[in-house]
């Protein structure tokens, strides 16, 4: 997909993607320990290493953060019980485990830690409904599907006996509504983060027959608002994670050219911090590593020049995803 | 989710104000890492009593999103005092941890994990106020009437109401009336309030199970009005008219097989052709008569293509040695096929008996995989019959007339029901237009209108032929109007443009809605300048032999897997990117992609990995491809680096031509006039500078078809 498409007017030029400002912004993240904030958001620590270290992998910077020093941190996260925490001493979740399975493979570390366990873990959670609690506390989303069934997925593993699939698609199935669309649980509201991991697992799972892709298509594409940014959720605020959000869905549905990529690429500029570097979910706000991968993720997947391609179901660098082996199944 | 959502970016404060800050902040740090200390004393020597308590207590006010407190909390309320409480303590201590949680969640509405020690203190009660609850969401509601948090908890409340409820059907049925009537409310207090839409479509099924067609009828009705209410007031406000979409229903579209051939028979190769894509739950039946008895035939079905299970070609190939007599079956049962469109379903089983006595097919040189490719389908099918009995000998009935869907909610037996709708809402949807020319809700909602209503009506019909026209002069009101969606609009204007452009390929089936191949098929085809952006349903070729496709906007040659019997497409001055599907077309034998977008040679050689598998080599086939003026050439060096970097990969069979067909009759031009001693030429002809940035223009050029 061309990033030059779909230009109607000519509009003041975007300004640059910050590439160096972006590397150094997320080597900074870790030097922050006198900031409060730094504190209060431990219990993202491990999220925040995928998210930084999927930014610079796609920035073309695999090597800006210290790669051992990652992998013995990620080490020390993993519970007996196979699951990883947000942080050292922070108790097992799903959110977690993904994310750290997803850094230890794009390191092509796996040997580091107890797969088995892992995969034992993350079976332990799957409910009789089809879908997933995010901890043994019992909460379930349609987030926690996909995180389990990515993490599964990523590991080789979708054919572990002690899983039932095909009442996960079911469950899934069960979410969609009548414009579409998908929630967090049957009934919710769809959401384009929820539309995501949902068409996401469906993806995974081959089942992508159960989505209307035009009905769908059509939903996602009007998520775009004249600014160029795109909302969650109709008459909502535009944020740059719906970018990848919105954008990744289409291109599931190999329907991506239907938003105009030129004035997304605008926005998510626009929203750099071009002091500090980092993005913001949207132009003036204070800028984080949230939003900064997947404010590029965005960017790569509509072809930014210089970016590393990304690939539109894992959010993991395309070769990647390609050396593991899964790029040809989807 | 994640941390700083809206936070707005502050101006650099004067130096003072930065330190005043800091000292503030280093304070409450300080105090924060303090309770953390304390809070891994608590976990390590397992305290459960009301100092470990608090310790959460404090630590949580600082920071909602700290699961694993949460967790710890819990730990210490369950071991530490419920274990051992009496029902009223328990209660009591339930109650307080709601209060906290209250409390909390004003300044924190967006805290997934405060919502959820929020169900478990109520799910853990013995006699939770469920009621209560109704009233708290009431109020978070009102603060922030789209809180998704507050919409979901809202559907749980009600949830496990109904489950305390649950054998008592009316109460259940009140709560959800009243439901209902609460986003009546929302709705009247702001149109926009998409949530309150949304939850309206959950709960109108329920309601609706328990009334009669009439009520039904009458309710529906009224959700019209509401949505006239709400789309005249702000017609550009999406909410109302996805709802008004849903209520206008869409028809289950319907699988169509269009055909069966026998396309070689030594091995036995038969081809079926959809007219959309599909992947097989299970393979088709193959079966043939030896001596009088029916027996199955042995052998693979695949799609055409490098993905073999997914297509709308599938081609079956007998197993080596396995022998058939004078007639072959074919037998789709409804449950071997499902769509890749979701809701598309084969509404009955289809049969096709096929001669192999006369094996008289056009024996044709050079296919890469096929022996002989056969004459038109059509041609080829002796019957189509059904009803026809199912695997376990159970016939499968046929549906006389399938129900139409009036609504999401109702359906009827006949079409009229149907029709009187969709035109009842298509006036209604003109009025609006009248008024509001240039609003796109109603345009996008008129055009889809109008396709369902064509759905009810012969494909050859004046109607539809209308109705197409009309559809298209839509898209490009669309496109003007809203330019942002542009390629969404261009996509369904290449369907339209595609579907009446075809229609001597296909008629309508005795099994109406569905339709099948014409009994004659045109040999060639021309598309040319029809701003088309990709092929919708490229089945239909199936029987062509020559494609024109100059100059549309076609992104992917990916279709050229299932024109099996093509000898030459024309596609130049396109957006394609990269030759694909190329290896499958069996026949073919010239390909103009000059001026495409194709800019590396890894995307030259894509289309052709199948040859490099040496293939080629052996059948002796002959191909022409011409990729003048595509960026590659420039990328890689020019024609003549190209020229000889494909003669180093010493394929044969297939020539490609770098050089445009205008250069090379420049250059003969030029010799010519060399030839006569005419030396005035300035050799700036070869010359053509790549666009990146080009776009093919989207102006449809109306071309009297007199068939």
């Amino acid at each position: 997909m061309s990033v030059m498409n779909n230009s109607t007017e000519l509009d003041e030029a975007a300004p640059e993607l910050l590439l160096d400002q972006h590397v150094k912004f997320i080597q900074a993240l870790d030097t922050k320990k006198n900031d409060l904030e730094y504190w209060l958001t431990e219990h993202l620590r491990v999220n925040g290493l995928y998210w930084g270290t999927t930014a610079l992998h796609l920035l073309g910077h695999p090597d800006a953060l210290d790669q051992e020093q990652v992998v013995e941190y990620l080490v020390k996260c993993q519970h007996d019980n196979g699951g990883f925490g947000g942080h050292i001493d922070h108790d097992p979740h799903l959110l977690s485990t993904l994310s750290a399975v997803q850094v230890l493979i794009t390191y092509d570390r796996l040997d580091a830690i107890n797969v088995d366990k892992v995969v034992d873990y993350v079976v332990s959670l799957q409910n009789e409904d089809g879908s997933f609690s995010g901890d043994c506390w019992g909460e379930t989303d349609t987030r926690f599907i996909f995180c389990a069934i990515n993490c599964l997925s990523l590991l080789k593993r979708l054919e572990d006996s002690r899983l039932n699939l095909q009442n996960t698609i079911d469950y899934v199935v069960r979410c969609r509504n009548f414009d579409g669309g998908f929630g967090s649980a049957p009934g919710g509201e769809s959401h384009a983060a929820q539309v995501y991991v949902c068409v996401g697992t469906l993806t995974i799972l081959g089942a992508l027959q159960h989505v209307d892709a035009d009905q769908l298509g059509w939903w996602l594409s009007e998520r775009q608002l004249k600014n160029g940014g795109l909302n969650g959720r109709p008459e909502k605020l535009e944020d740059v994670c719906y970018s990848w959000w919105v954008l990744s869905s289409l291109s599931m549905l190999k329907r991506s050219h239907w938003i105009d990529a030129t004035k997304l690429t605008k926005f998510i500029l626009e929203a750099q911090d071009t002091e500090t570097g980092g993005i913001a979910d949207r132009p003036g706000n204070m800028p984080d590593v949230f939003h900064t991968v997947f404010g590029i993720a965005g960017l790569s997947l509509m072809g930014y020049p210089g970016l590393v391609a990304v690939d539109p179901i894992y959010c993991m660098p395309r070769h990647v995803i390609q050396r593991i082996g899964l790029a040809e199944k989807h | 989710m994640a941390s700083r959502h809206g936070q707005k970016k502050v101006k650099e404060e004067a130096p003072e104000l930065v330190k005043a800050r800091e000292e503030r902040e280093s304070a409450i740090l300080k105090d924060y890492l303090g309770l953390k200390e304390i809070l891994k004393e608590v976990i390590d020597s397992q305290k459960r009593d009301n100092d470990a308590l608090k310790v959460t207590t404090a630590l949580l006010r600082k920071s909602p999103d700290y699961y694993t407190v949460w967790n710890v909390r819990r730990t210490i309320l369950k071991e530490g005092f419920l274990d051992s409480a009496d029902d009223d303590t328990a209660n009591q201590i339930y109650t307080n941890e709601l209060d906290f949680v209250q409390e909390n969640l004003k300044l924190n509405p967006k805290s997934y994990w405060m919502w959820n020690h929020r169900r478990w203190c109520l799910e853990h009660m013995s006699q939770p106020r469920w009621d209560r609850e109704l009233g708290m969401v009431n109020k978070f509601l009102e603060i922030d009437s789209r809180n998704f948090h507050g919409w979901d908890y809202r559907r749980y409340i009600i949830r496990q109401l109904d489950l305390v409820d649950k054998e008592a059907s009316d109460k259940v049925l009140d709560r959800a009336q009243a439901e209902f009537d609460f986003t009546t409310n929302k709705i009247h207090k702001n149109f926009s309030n998409y949530s309150a839409w949304h939850n309206r479509s959950t709960l109108l099924g329920k309601l609706a199970e328990a009334m009669t067609e009439e009520e039904k009828e009458s309710i529906v009705d009224n959700e019209f009005d509401l949505v006239k209410n709400a789309i005249y007031t702000d017609p550009e406000d999406q909410s109302a008219w996805l709802y008004d979409l849903w209520l206008i229903g869409r028809e289950q579209k319907s699988i169509s097989v269009l055909g069966a051939s026998v396309i070689s028979f030594h091995p036995l190769e038969i081809v079926v052709a959809f007219d959309q894509t599909v992947k097989l739950r299970n393979a088709f039946t193959v079966s043939t008569r030896l001596e009088h008895v029916a027996v199955p035939l042995e052998g693979e079905w695949k799609a055409t293509g490098s993905d073999a299970s997914l297509g709308s070609v599938w081609i079956f190939q007998q197993a080596p040695g396995a022998v058939y007599g004078p007639t072959v079956e074919v037998l789709i049962f409804t449950e071997d096929v499902c769509a890749v469109r979701a809701g598309s379903t084969l509404q009955s089983a289809v049969c096709f008996e096929l001669e192999t006595l006369n094996q008289d097919l056009n024996e044709i040189s050079g296919q890469l995989t096929r022996l002989v490719v056969g004459k038109n389908l059509m041609f080829d099918v002796t019957k189509r019959i059904g009803p026809v009995a199912g695997p376990d000998g159970t016939i499968e009935t046929q549906p006389s007339s399938s129900k139409h869907l009036v609504t999401s909610l109702t359906s009827s037996e006949s079409l009229e029901g149907r029709v009187e709708l969709l035109q009842r809402e298509i006036a209604s949807v003109r009025e609006l237009i009248e008024i509001e020319p240039d609003c796109k809700w109603p345009i996008q909602i008129l055009s889809t209108l109008l396709s369902e209503l064509r759905e009810t009506v012969s494909i050859h019909s004046m109607q539809a032929k209308d109705i197409d026209d009309e559809c298209i002069e839509l898209q490009e009101k669309l496109i003007s109007i809203d330019p942002l969606r542009q390629e969404r609009y261009e996509d369904r204007r290449t369907q339209l443009v595609f579907d009446r452009e075809t229609l001597s390929i296909i008629k309508d089936s005795k099994r109406f809605p569905e339709i099948e191949f014409a009994p004659e098929q045109p040999r060639e085809l021309d598309l040319a300048m029809r701003g088309l952006t990709h092929i919708p349903t490229s089945s239909y070729f199936i029987h062509l032999h020559s494609l024109n496709l100059d100059s549309n906007a076609i992104k992917s040659t990916r279709f050229l897997r299932n024109l099996l019997n093509v000898r030459r497409v024309n596609l130049s001055n396109n957006l394609i990117e990269r030759l694909e599907g190329v290896q499958h077309a069996p026949s073919l034998e010239f390909l103009n992609l000059e001026n495409n977008m194709i800019a590396k040679w890894e995307d030259v050689v894509a289309g052709f990995v199948f040859w490099r598998e040496g293939k080629l080599a052996r059948t002796g086939c002959s191909v022409k491809v011409l990729l003048g003026l595509n960026p590659v050439i420039e990328n890689e060096g020019g024609e003549n680096v190209l020229e000889q970097r494909w003669e180093d990969v010493g394929e044969v069979g297939i020539e490609i031509q770098w050089k445009s067909n205008e250069l090379l009759l420049a250059e003969q031009e030029e010799l010519e006039q060399q030839l006569q001693g005419a030396k005035d030429d300035g050799g700036e002809q070869g010359s053509f500078k790549m666009d990146g940035n080009r776009r093919v223009s989207t102006t449809v050029v109306e071309i009297a078809t007199g068939h």
